[in-house]
Order: structure tokens, then sequence, then C-alpha cells
């Protein structure tokens, strides 16, 4: 097997006296597609940001075969430039007078180098994923104007000009209608077919896990309870822990949803 | 009525470079929700000045201590990680400005002890654009010209910042770096603004002009452009009202970039109805 790109050993995240996060061993191998999925409050963001050196943390983190606690602000800037990172909290203020246009660009903004202009090659690439994501004539549009869902595609977009060889996707779906939640989704299993990257998606909701999610990860309370294929994790006594004792697990399509038991408690 | 043009001259370019610098600045201040940063960078300067006339210094010397202190704040905003001190930014300006504050006034409460009197370094924060000579506009324009070609190099970095700090950073902008250099460049900015213009004028001109442009325009180019426009024609325009009907120079200024607003508020409304009636439901209308 070749060398993970993700690879946690012992890491500890702590905010104040409470432990958020206590992984002991994660790996994440290349071209994999990981649905990590967990309650709230479970560490599942806080997971994403450690790997991008976004949150301090003791122990080893290991990402694209750099050590992120060990290296300076310019090699971390460095790593990050080959993940995109899709984060949960939507930064669209109404009086930003950013374009949809110029948020997907801030994708290629590190990559371009301090200092330097972008070049007609990164605004081709800023174009193309904006029609490849069905923006384009949202592209001169306030990003603030736009619905939940465009903003979305739109991080989406800025992540993917990054050319990214890892994608970590933080509930790309929260708060939008079904509708939208169906199109990112559907976005999600197109690029990972076409694009080939490595996928770390987090999630509250089994629904929002693509077709092509082949392993999951439950972290629950900081900790990993559970990893595996979606048949080995998901049996009744672990859905049940997880969801409800009344509830159960559908699965269709390659998709996975939480119905009522039938039979069960009203 | 004559004018003497000798006189007037150097007010008309200083009002013009403290209208342009500040509006620049404004963009990222106001589009990162931050207007209290010029408080905060005001009294530091004043901490500054106060201590640097407790020691002897007098005259242009104290801007020397006012910038360090400016410096020493912007720095340590710009360095401070809000996720280590479970702080946002703006609560840590809070932390900062009140212990500036308490700096300045600890050493206001020195003078007398000194003998001395507090007049010189209180002035920094009440500068006055009539007072201002070519000796001024010496210092405010090559430190605009610094901060046009810092926007001009780093335009991409601080489009970036000004969207979020955090998504700039997990895409690899050096946001730590640009950010930092922003706010020591802020700083003096402010600085000599306060200390040649005066503060109310500068924290209407930080606000006023962004927040018209963010009004009437889309994109973060045209935005600058507007707002270094309107900080312009505020400082200039207020200036020659204020000259023809012999009233307050900062004052009428303050007053004309705040009617600037509100007509950009009155533009963008009726824009947006004439869109509403004349637009087709475009791609956005499922929202």
């Amino acid at each position: 097997m070749s060398e993970a790109v993700i690879d946690l050993r012992n890491v500890r995240v702590v905010a104040g006296r409470r432990t958020i996060l206590a992984v002991d061993a994660l790996s994440v191998a290349p071209g994999e597609f990981v649905a990590v999925i967990g309650p709230n409050g479970a560490g599942k963001s806080t997971l994403l940001k450690t790997v991008l050196g976004l949150q301090r943390a003791a122990g080893t983190v290991r990402v694209l075969g750099q050590a992120v606690g060990d290296v300076g602000p310019g090699a971390v800037a460095r790593l990050r430039r080959r993940i995109g990172y899709v984060p949960q909290v939507l930064a669209g203020r109404s009086e930003l007078p950013l374009t949809l246009r110029e948020v997907v660009a801030i994708g290629r903004t590190g990559t371009a180098g301090l200092g330097r202009r972008l070049r007609a090659d990164d605004w081709r690439r800023v174009d193309d994923w904006l029609a490849r994501l069905g923006l384009a004539a949202l592209a001169t549009q306030a990003y603030g104007d736009l619905s939940g869902g465009e903003q979305r595609k739109g991080l989406i977009a800025k992540a993917m000009v990054q050319d990214p060889e890892i994608l970590l996707l933080d509930e790309p779906t929260a708060n939008l209608d079904l509708a939208w939640r169906e199109r990112i989704v559907e976005t999600l299993d197109t690029l990972f077919a076409d694009v080939h990257a490595t996928v770390v998606l987090v999630c509250h909701d089994l629904e929002v896990i693509p077709s092509c999610g082949e392993r999951l990860v439950v972290l629950e309370a900081g900790r990993v309870t559970a990893e595996g294929s979606p048949a080995k994790v998901l049996v009744p006594e672990r859905v049940a822990g997880l969801y409800g004792a009344n509830l159960e697990v559908l699965h269709r399509g390659g998709r996975y949803t939480v119905v009522p038991r039938q039979g069960g408690a009203a | 009525m004559s004018v003497d043009l000798g006189f007037w001259a150097p007010v008309l370019v200083a009002g013009a470079l403290a209208g342009a610098s500040t509006g620049l600045l404004g963009v990222t201040i106001i589009g990162m929700r931050i207007p209290f940063l010029g408080v905060c960078v005001a009294h530091a300067a004043l901490a500054g000045a106060v201590f640097g006339s407790l020691a002897g210094l007098t005259g242009q010397w104290l801007l020397v201590p006012a910038l360090a202190a400016a410096l020493a704040t912007a720095l340590a905003l710009g360095l401070s990680n809000p996720q280590t001190l479970r702080a946002d930014v703006n609560v840590v300006m809070g932390l900062l400005f009140s212990l500036t504050m308490g700096l300045a006034f600890l050493g206001i409460g020195l003078f007398d002890r000194f003998g001395r009197s507090a007049n010189e370094a209180l002035g920094l924060l009440w500068g006055s654009l009539t007072f201002c000579g070519w000796r001024d506009v010496a210092v405010m324009a090559p430190l605009t010209a610094v901060e046009v070609a810092f926007v001009l190099v780093f335009y991409k970095e601080m489009r970036a910042i000004l969207f979020s700090r955090e998504h700039a950073a997990a895409a690899g902008v050096r946001v730590t770096l640009v950010w930092s250099a922003f706010l020591v460049l802020a700083s003096a900015v402010l600085t000599v603004n306060f200390k040649i213009v005066g503060g109310l004028m500068i924290y209407s001109l930080l606000a006023n002009p962004a927040a018209a442009a963010f009004q009437l325009v889309r994109g973060y180019g045209r935005a600058l452009a507007l707002a270094v426009a309107i900080g312009t024609v505020s400082g200039v325009g207020g200036f020659l009202i204020a000259l023809a009907a012999r009233l307050p120079t900062g004052a009428t200024i303050v007053i004309l970039s705040s009617a600037l607003v509100a007509v950009a508020a009155v533009v963008a409304r009726v824009r947006g109805r004439v869109r509403r009636h004349t637009a087709w439901p475009g791609p956005s209308a499922d929202r």
C-alpha cells in the first residue's frame, strides 16, 4: 500500500480543560473517499483544522509526507496550497464588495506566489470551475448576494481551483434544503470520479455521503469509535447509539439514509 | 473674495492625501468590520506621545514614540491568534484600547509631577487641516505612495484576507505576514493623519468612503478606486465648501463625507428597484 496522505498519531487538542480531539491513530490512503460522521461537538471540524495546521495539536500530524507541526509558516502555506478546504462557516457578509469570481480566485492566490498577480491561466481555471459547477452566470454577482447553496458551491469551486491533492469538506450541505443538498452531493460524486483527489468529508447525516464514500470514520467525544466500510460500521447497535434505538439505516443506490424502524415506537 | 493660494495650496493637497489614504485603508478596515482599529491606534499613539513628551521630546519628534506605540499595538493585534487567545479580533482591540488609554492617562497624570504641560502631546489627536503646511505634505505624500504601492503589490492577498483570514490562510496565503504588514502601514498612516489633520476627520474618512463605495460597486478593485475617489472628493470638496462658506474645515469634511454615504445609499436603493422592475428572474431566483 502506498504511503498515507494523512496520518495522525496520538493527536490531542485541548481547549481549556476539555480534550476536544484525542485520536490515537488515523490514516487516509491516496485516492480514498473518507466520510467522518458523529454528533455535534464530536471534534469533526477540529479534525480537519488540525490536518490543515489551523488548529494547534499535540502529537504527530503528517500530511502529504510533511509533519505539519514541525515546519515553518512558509512550508505550512505551501502545504495548504495542495489541500482544498471547504469550511462549515460561510464568510459572506452583506456589505462585502467581492464578486463570486474573486472569491473563487482566492484558491489561486497562494499558488500564484506572494506579491505576484494572477496570470491568465489562473483566471482560466477559475472560469472553468465556475462553469463546471454551473456558476458561470453568477460570476460577477456579489458573493454576499448569493443564496446559501450558491455560496457553498462557490467555496467548493474555490477549493477545486487549487488543483488539490486532498479535499477537506466540512458539512458542505449544512442548512441547505433537500434540492440543494442533492445538487452538492451529486457534485461531490462527479468531482471524485473526475479528479481522483483524496477526499475527507465531515457530516452529521448519512444522506450527505455520496455513493463513492467507501470508508466511514465515527468520531464521538473527540475519539474514533469505529472505522471501516459503511456495511461494517453501520451495524444496528452503533446506529442505535448514534441516532436512537427506533431508527434504522437503509441502503439504496449506493447512498444511505436513516429512517424510523418499521413497527418501532411512534 | 481673494484666496491666498500660497497658504491654502498645502491645505488642499493635505486634504486630498488624507481622503485618499484613509479611503484606501477603509475598504479593508470597514470590510473586515474593525473600524475600532482607528480609535485603538489613536490612543496607542497618544500614549507614545505622552511618554515621549515626559522624556523631553518636543515638536515633530513626538511622532517617533507615537508611531512606535501605534506600530507595537498594530503588531500585537496582527500577531495575536484569536484561537489561542479565545477572543475575537474586536475583543483584542478592546483590550489594547483600554490598556493604551490607561497608559496615556497615567502619563498625563505625571505631567504635573514633572512641572510640564501635556498640551503638545494631546495635540496629536487634535491636529487641524487648516494649519497644514508643505512640511506636513512632505510626510503625508511618501507615506500615501507607500500605501498605494503596498495595495498594488499585495492586491490579491489583501482581497483574500478581506474575504476571510481563515479562508485565505487555508488556501496557503501568507496571512500573518501580509496582515501584520498592513496593520503596521495602517498605524503609520493613521498616526501621521491624526497629528496633521485631526482625529475626527480621520475617523470619518476611514469609514464613510468605504461604506459609500460598498453601496455602489461590486469588485475589490472598483471598491478601492471609488473609496479613494470619495475620500479625495470629501477632503478637497469639504475644504472648498468650508473656505467659501467660512465654516469649520474638519466638521464640513465630516458632514460632506457622511452626506455622500447617504447619497450612495439612495442611489443603490433606486438602482435596486429599477433592476427588480426590469430584470428577468435570474439563476439566483431559487434561493
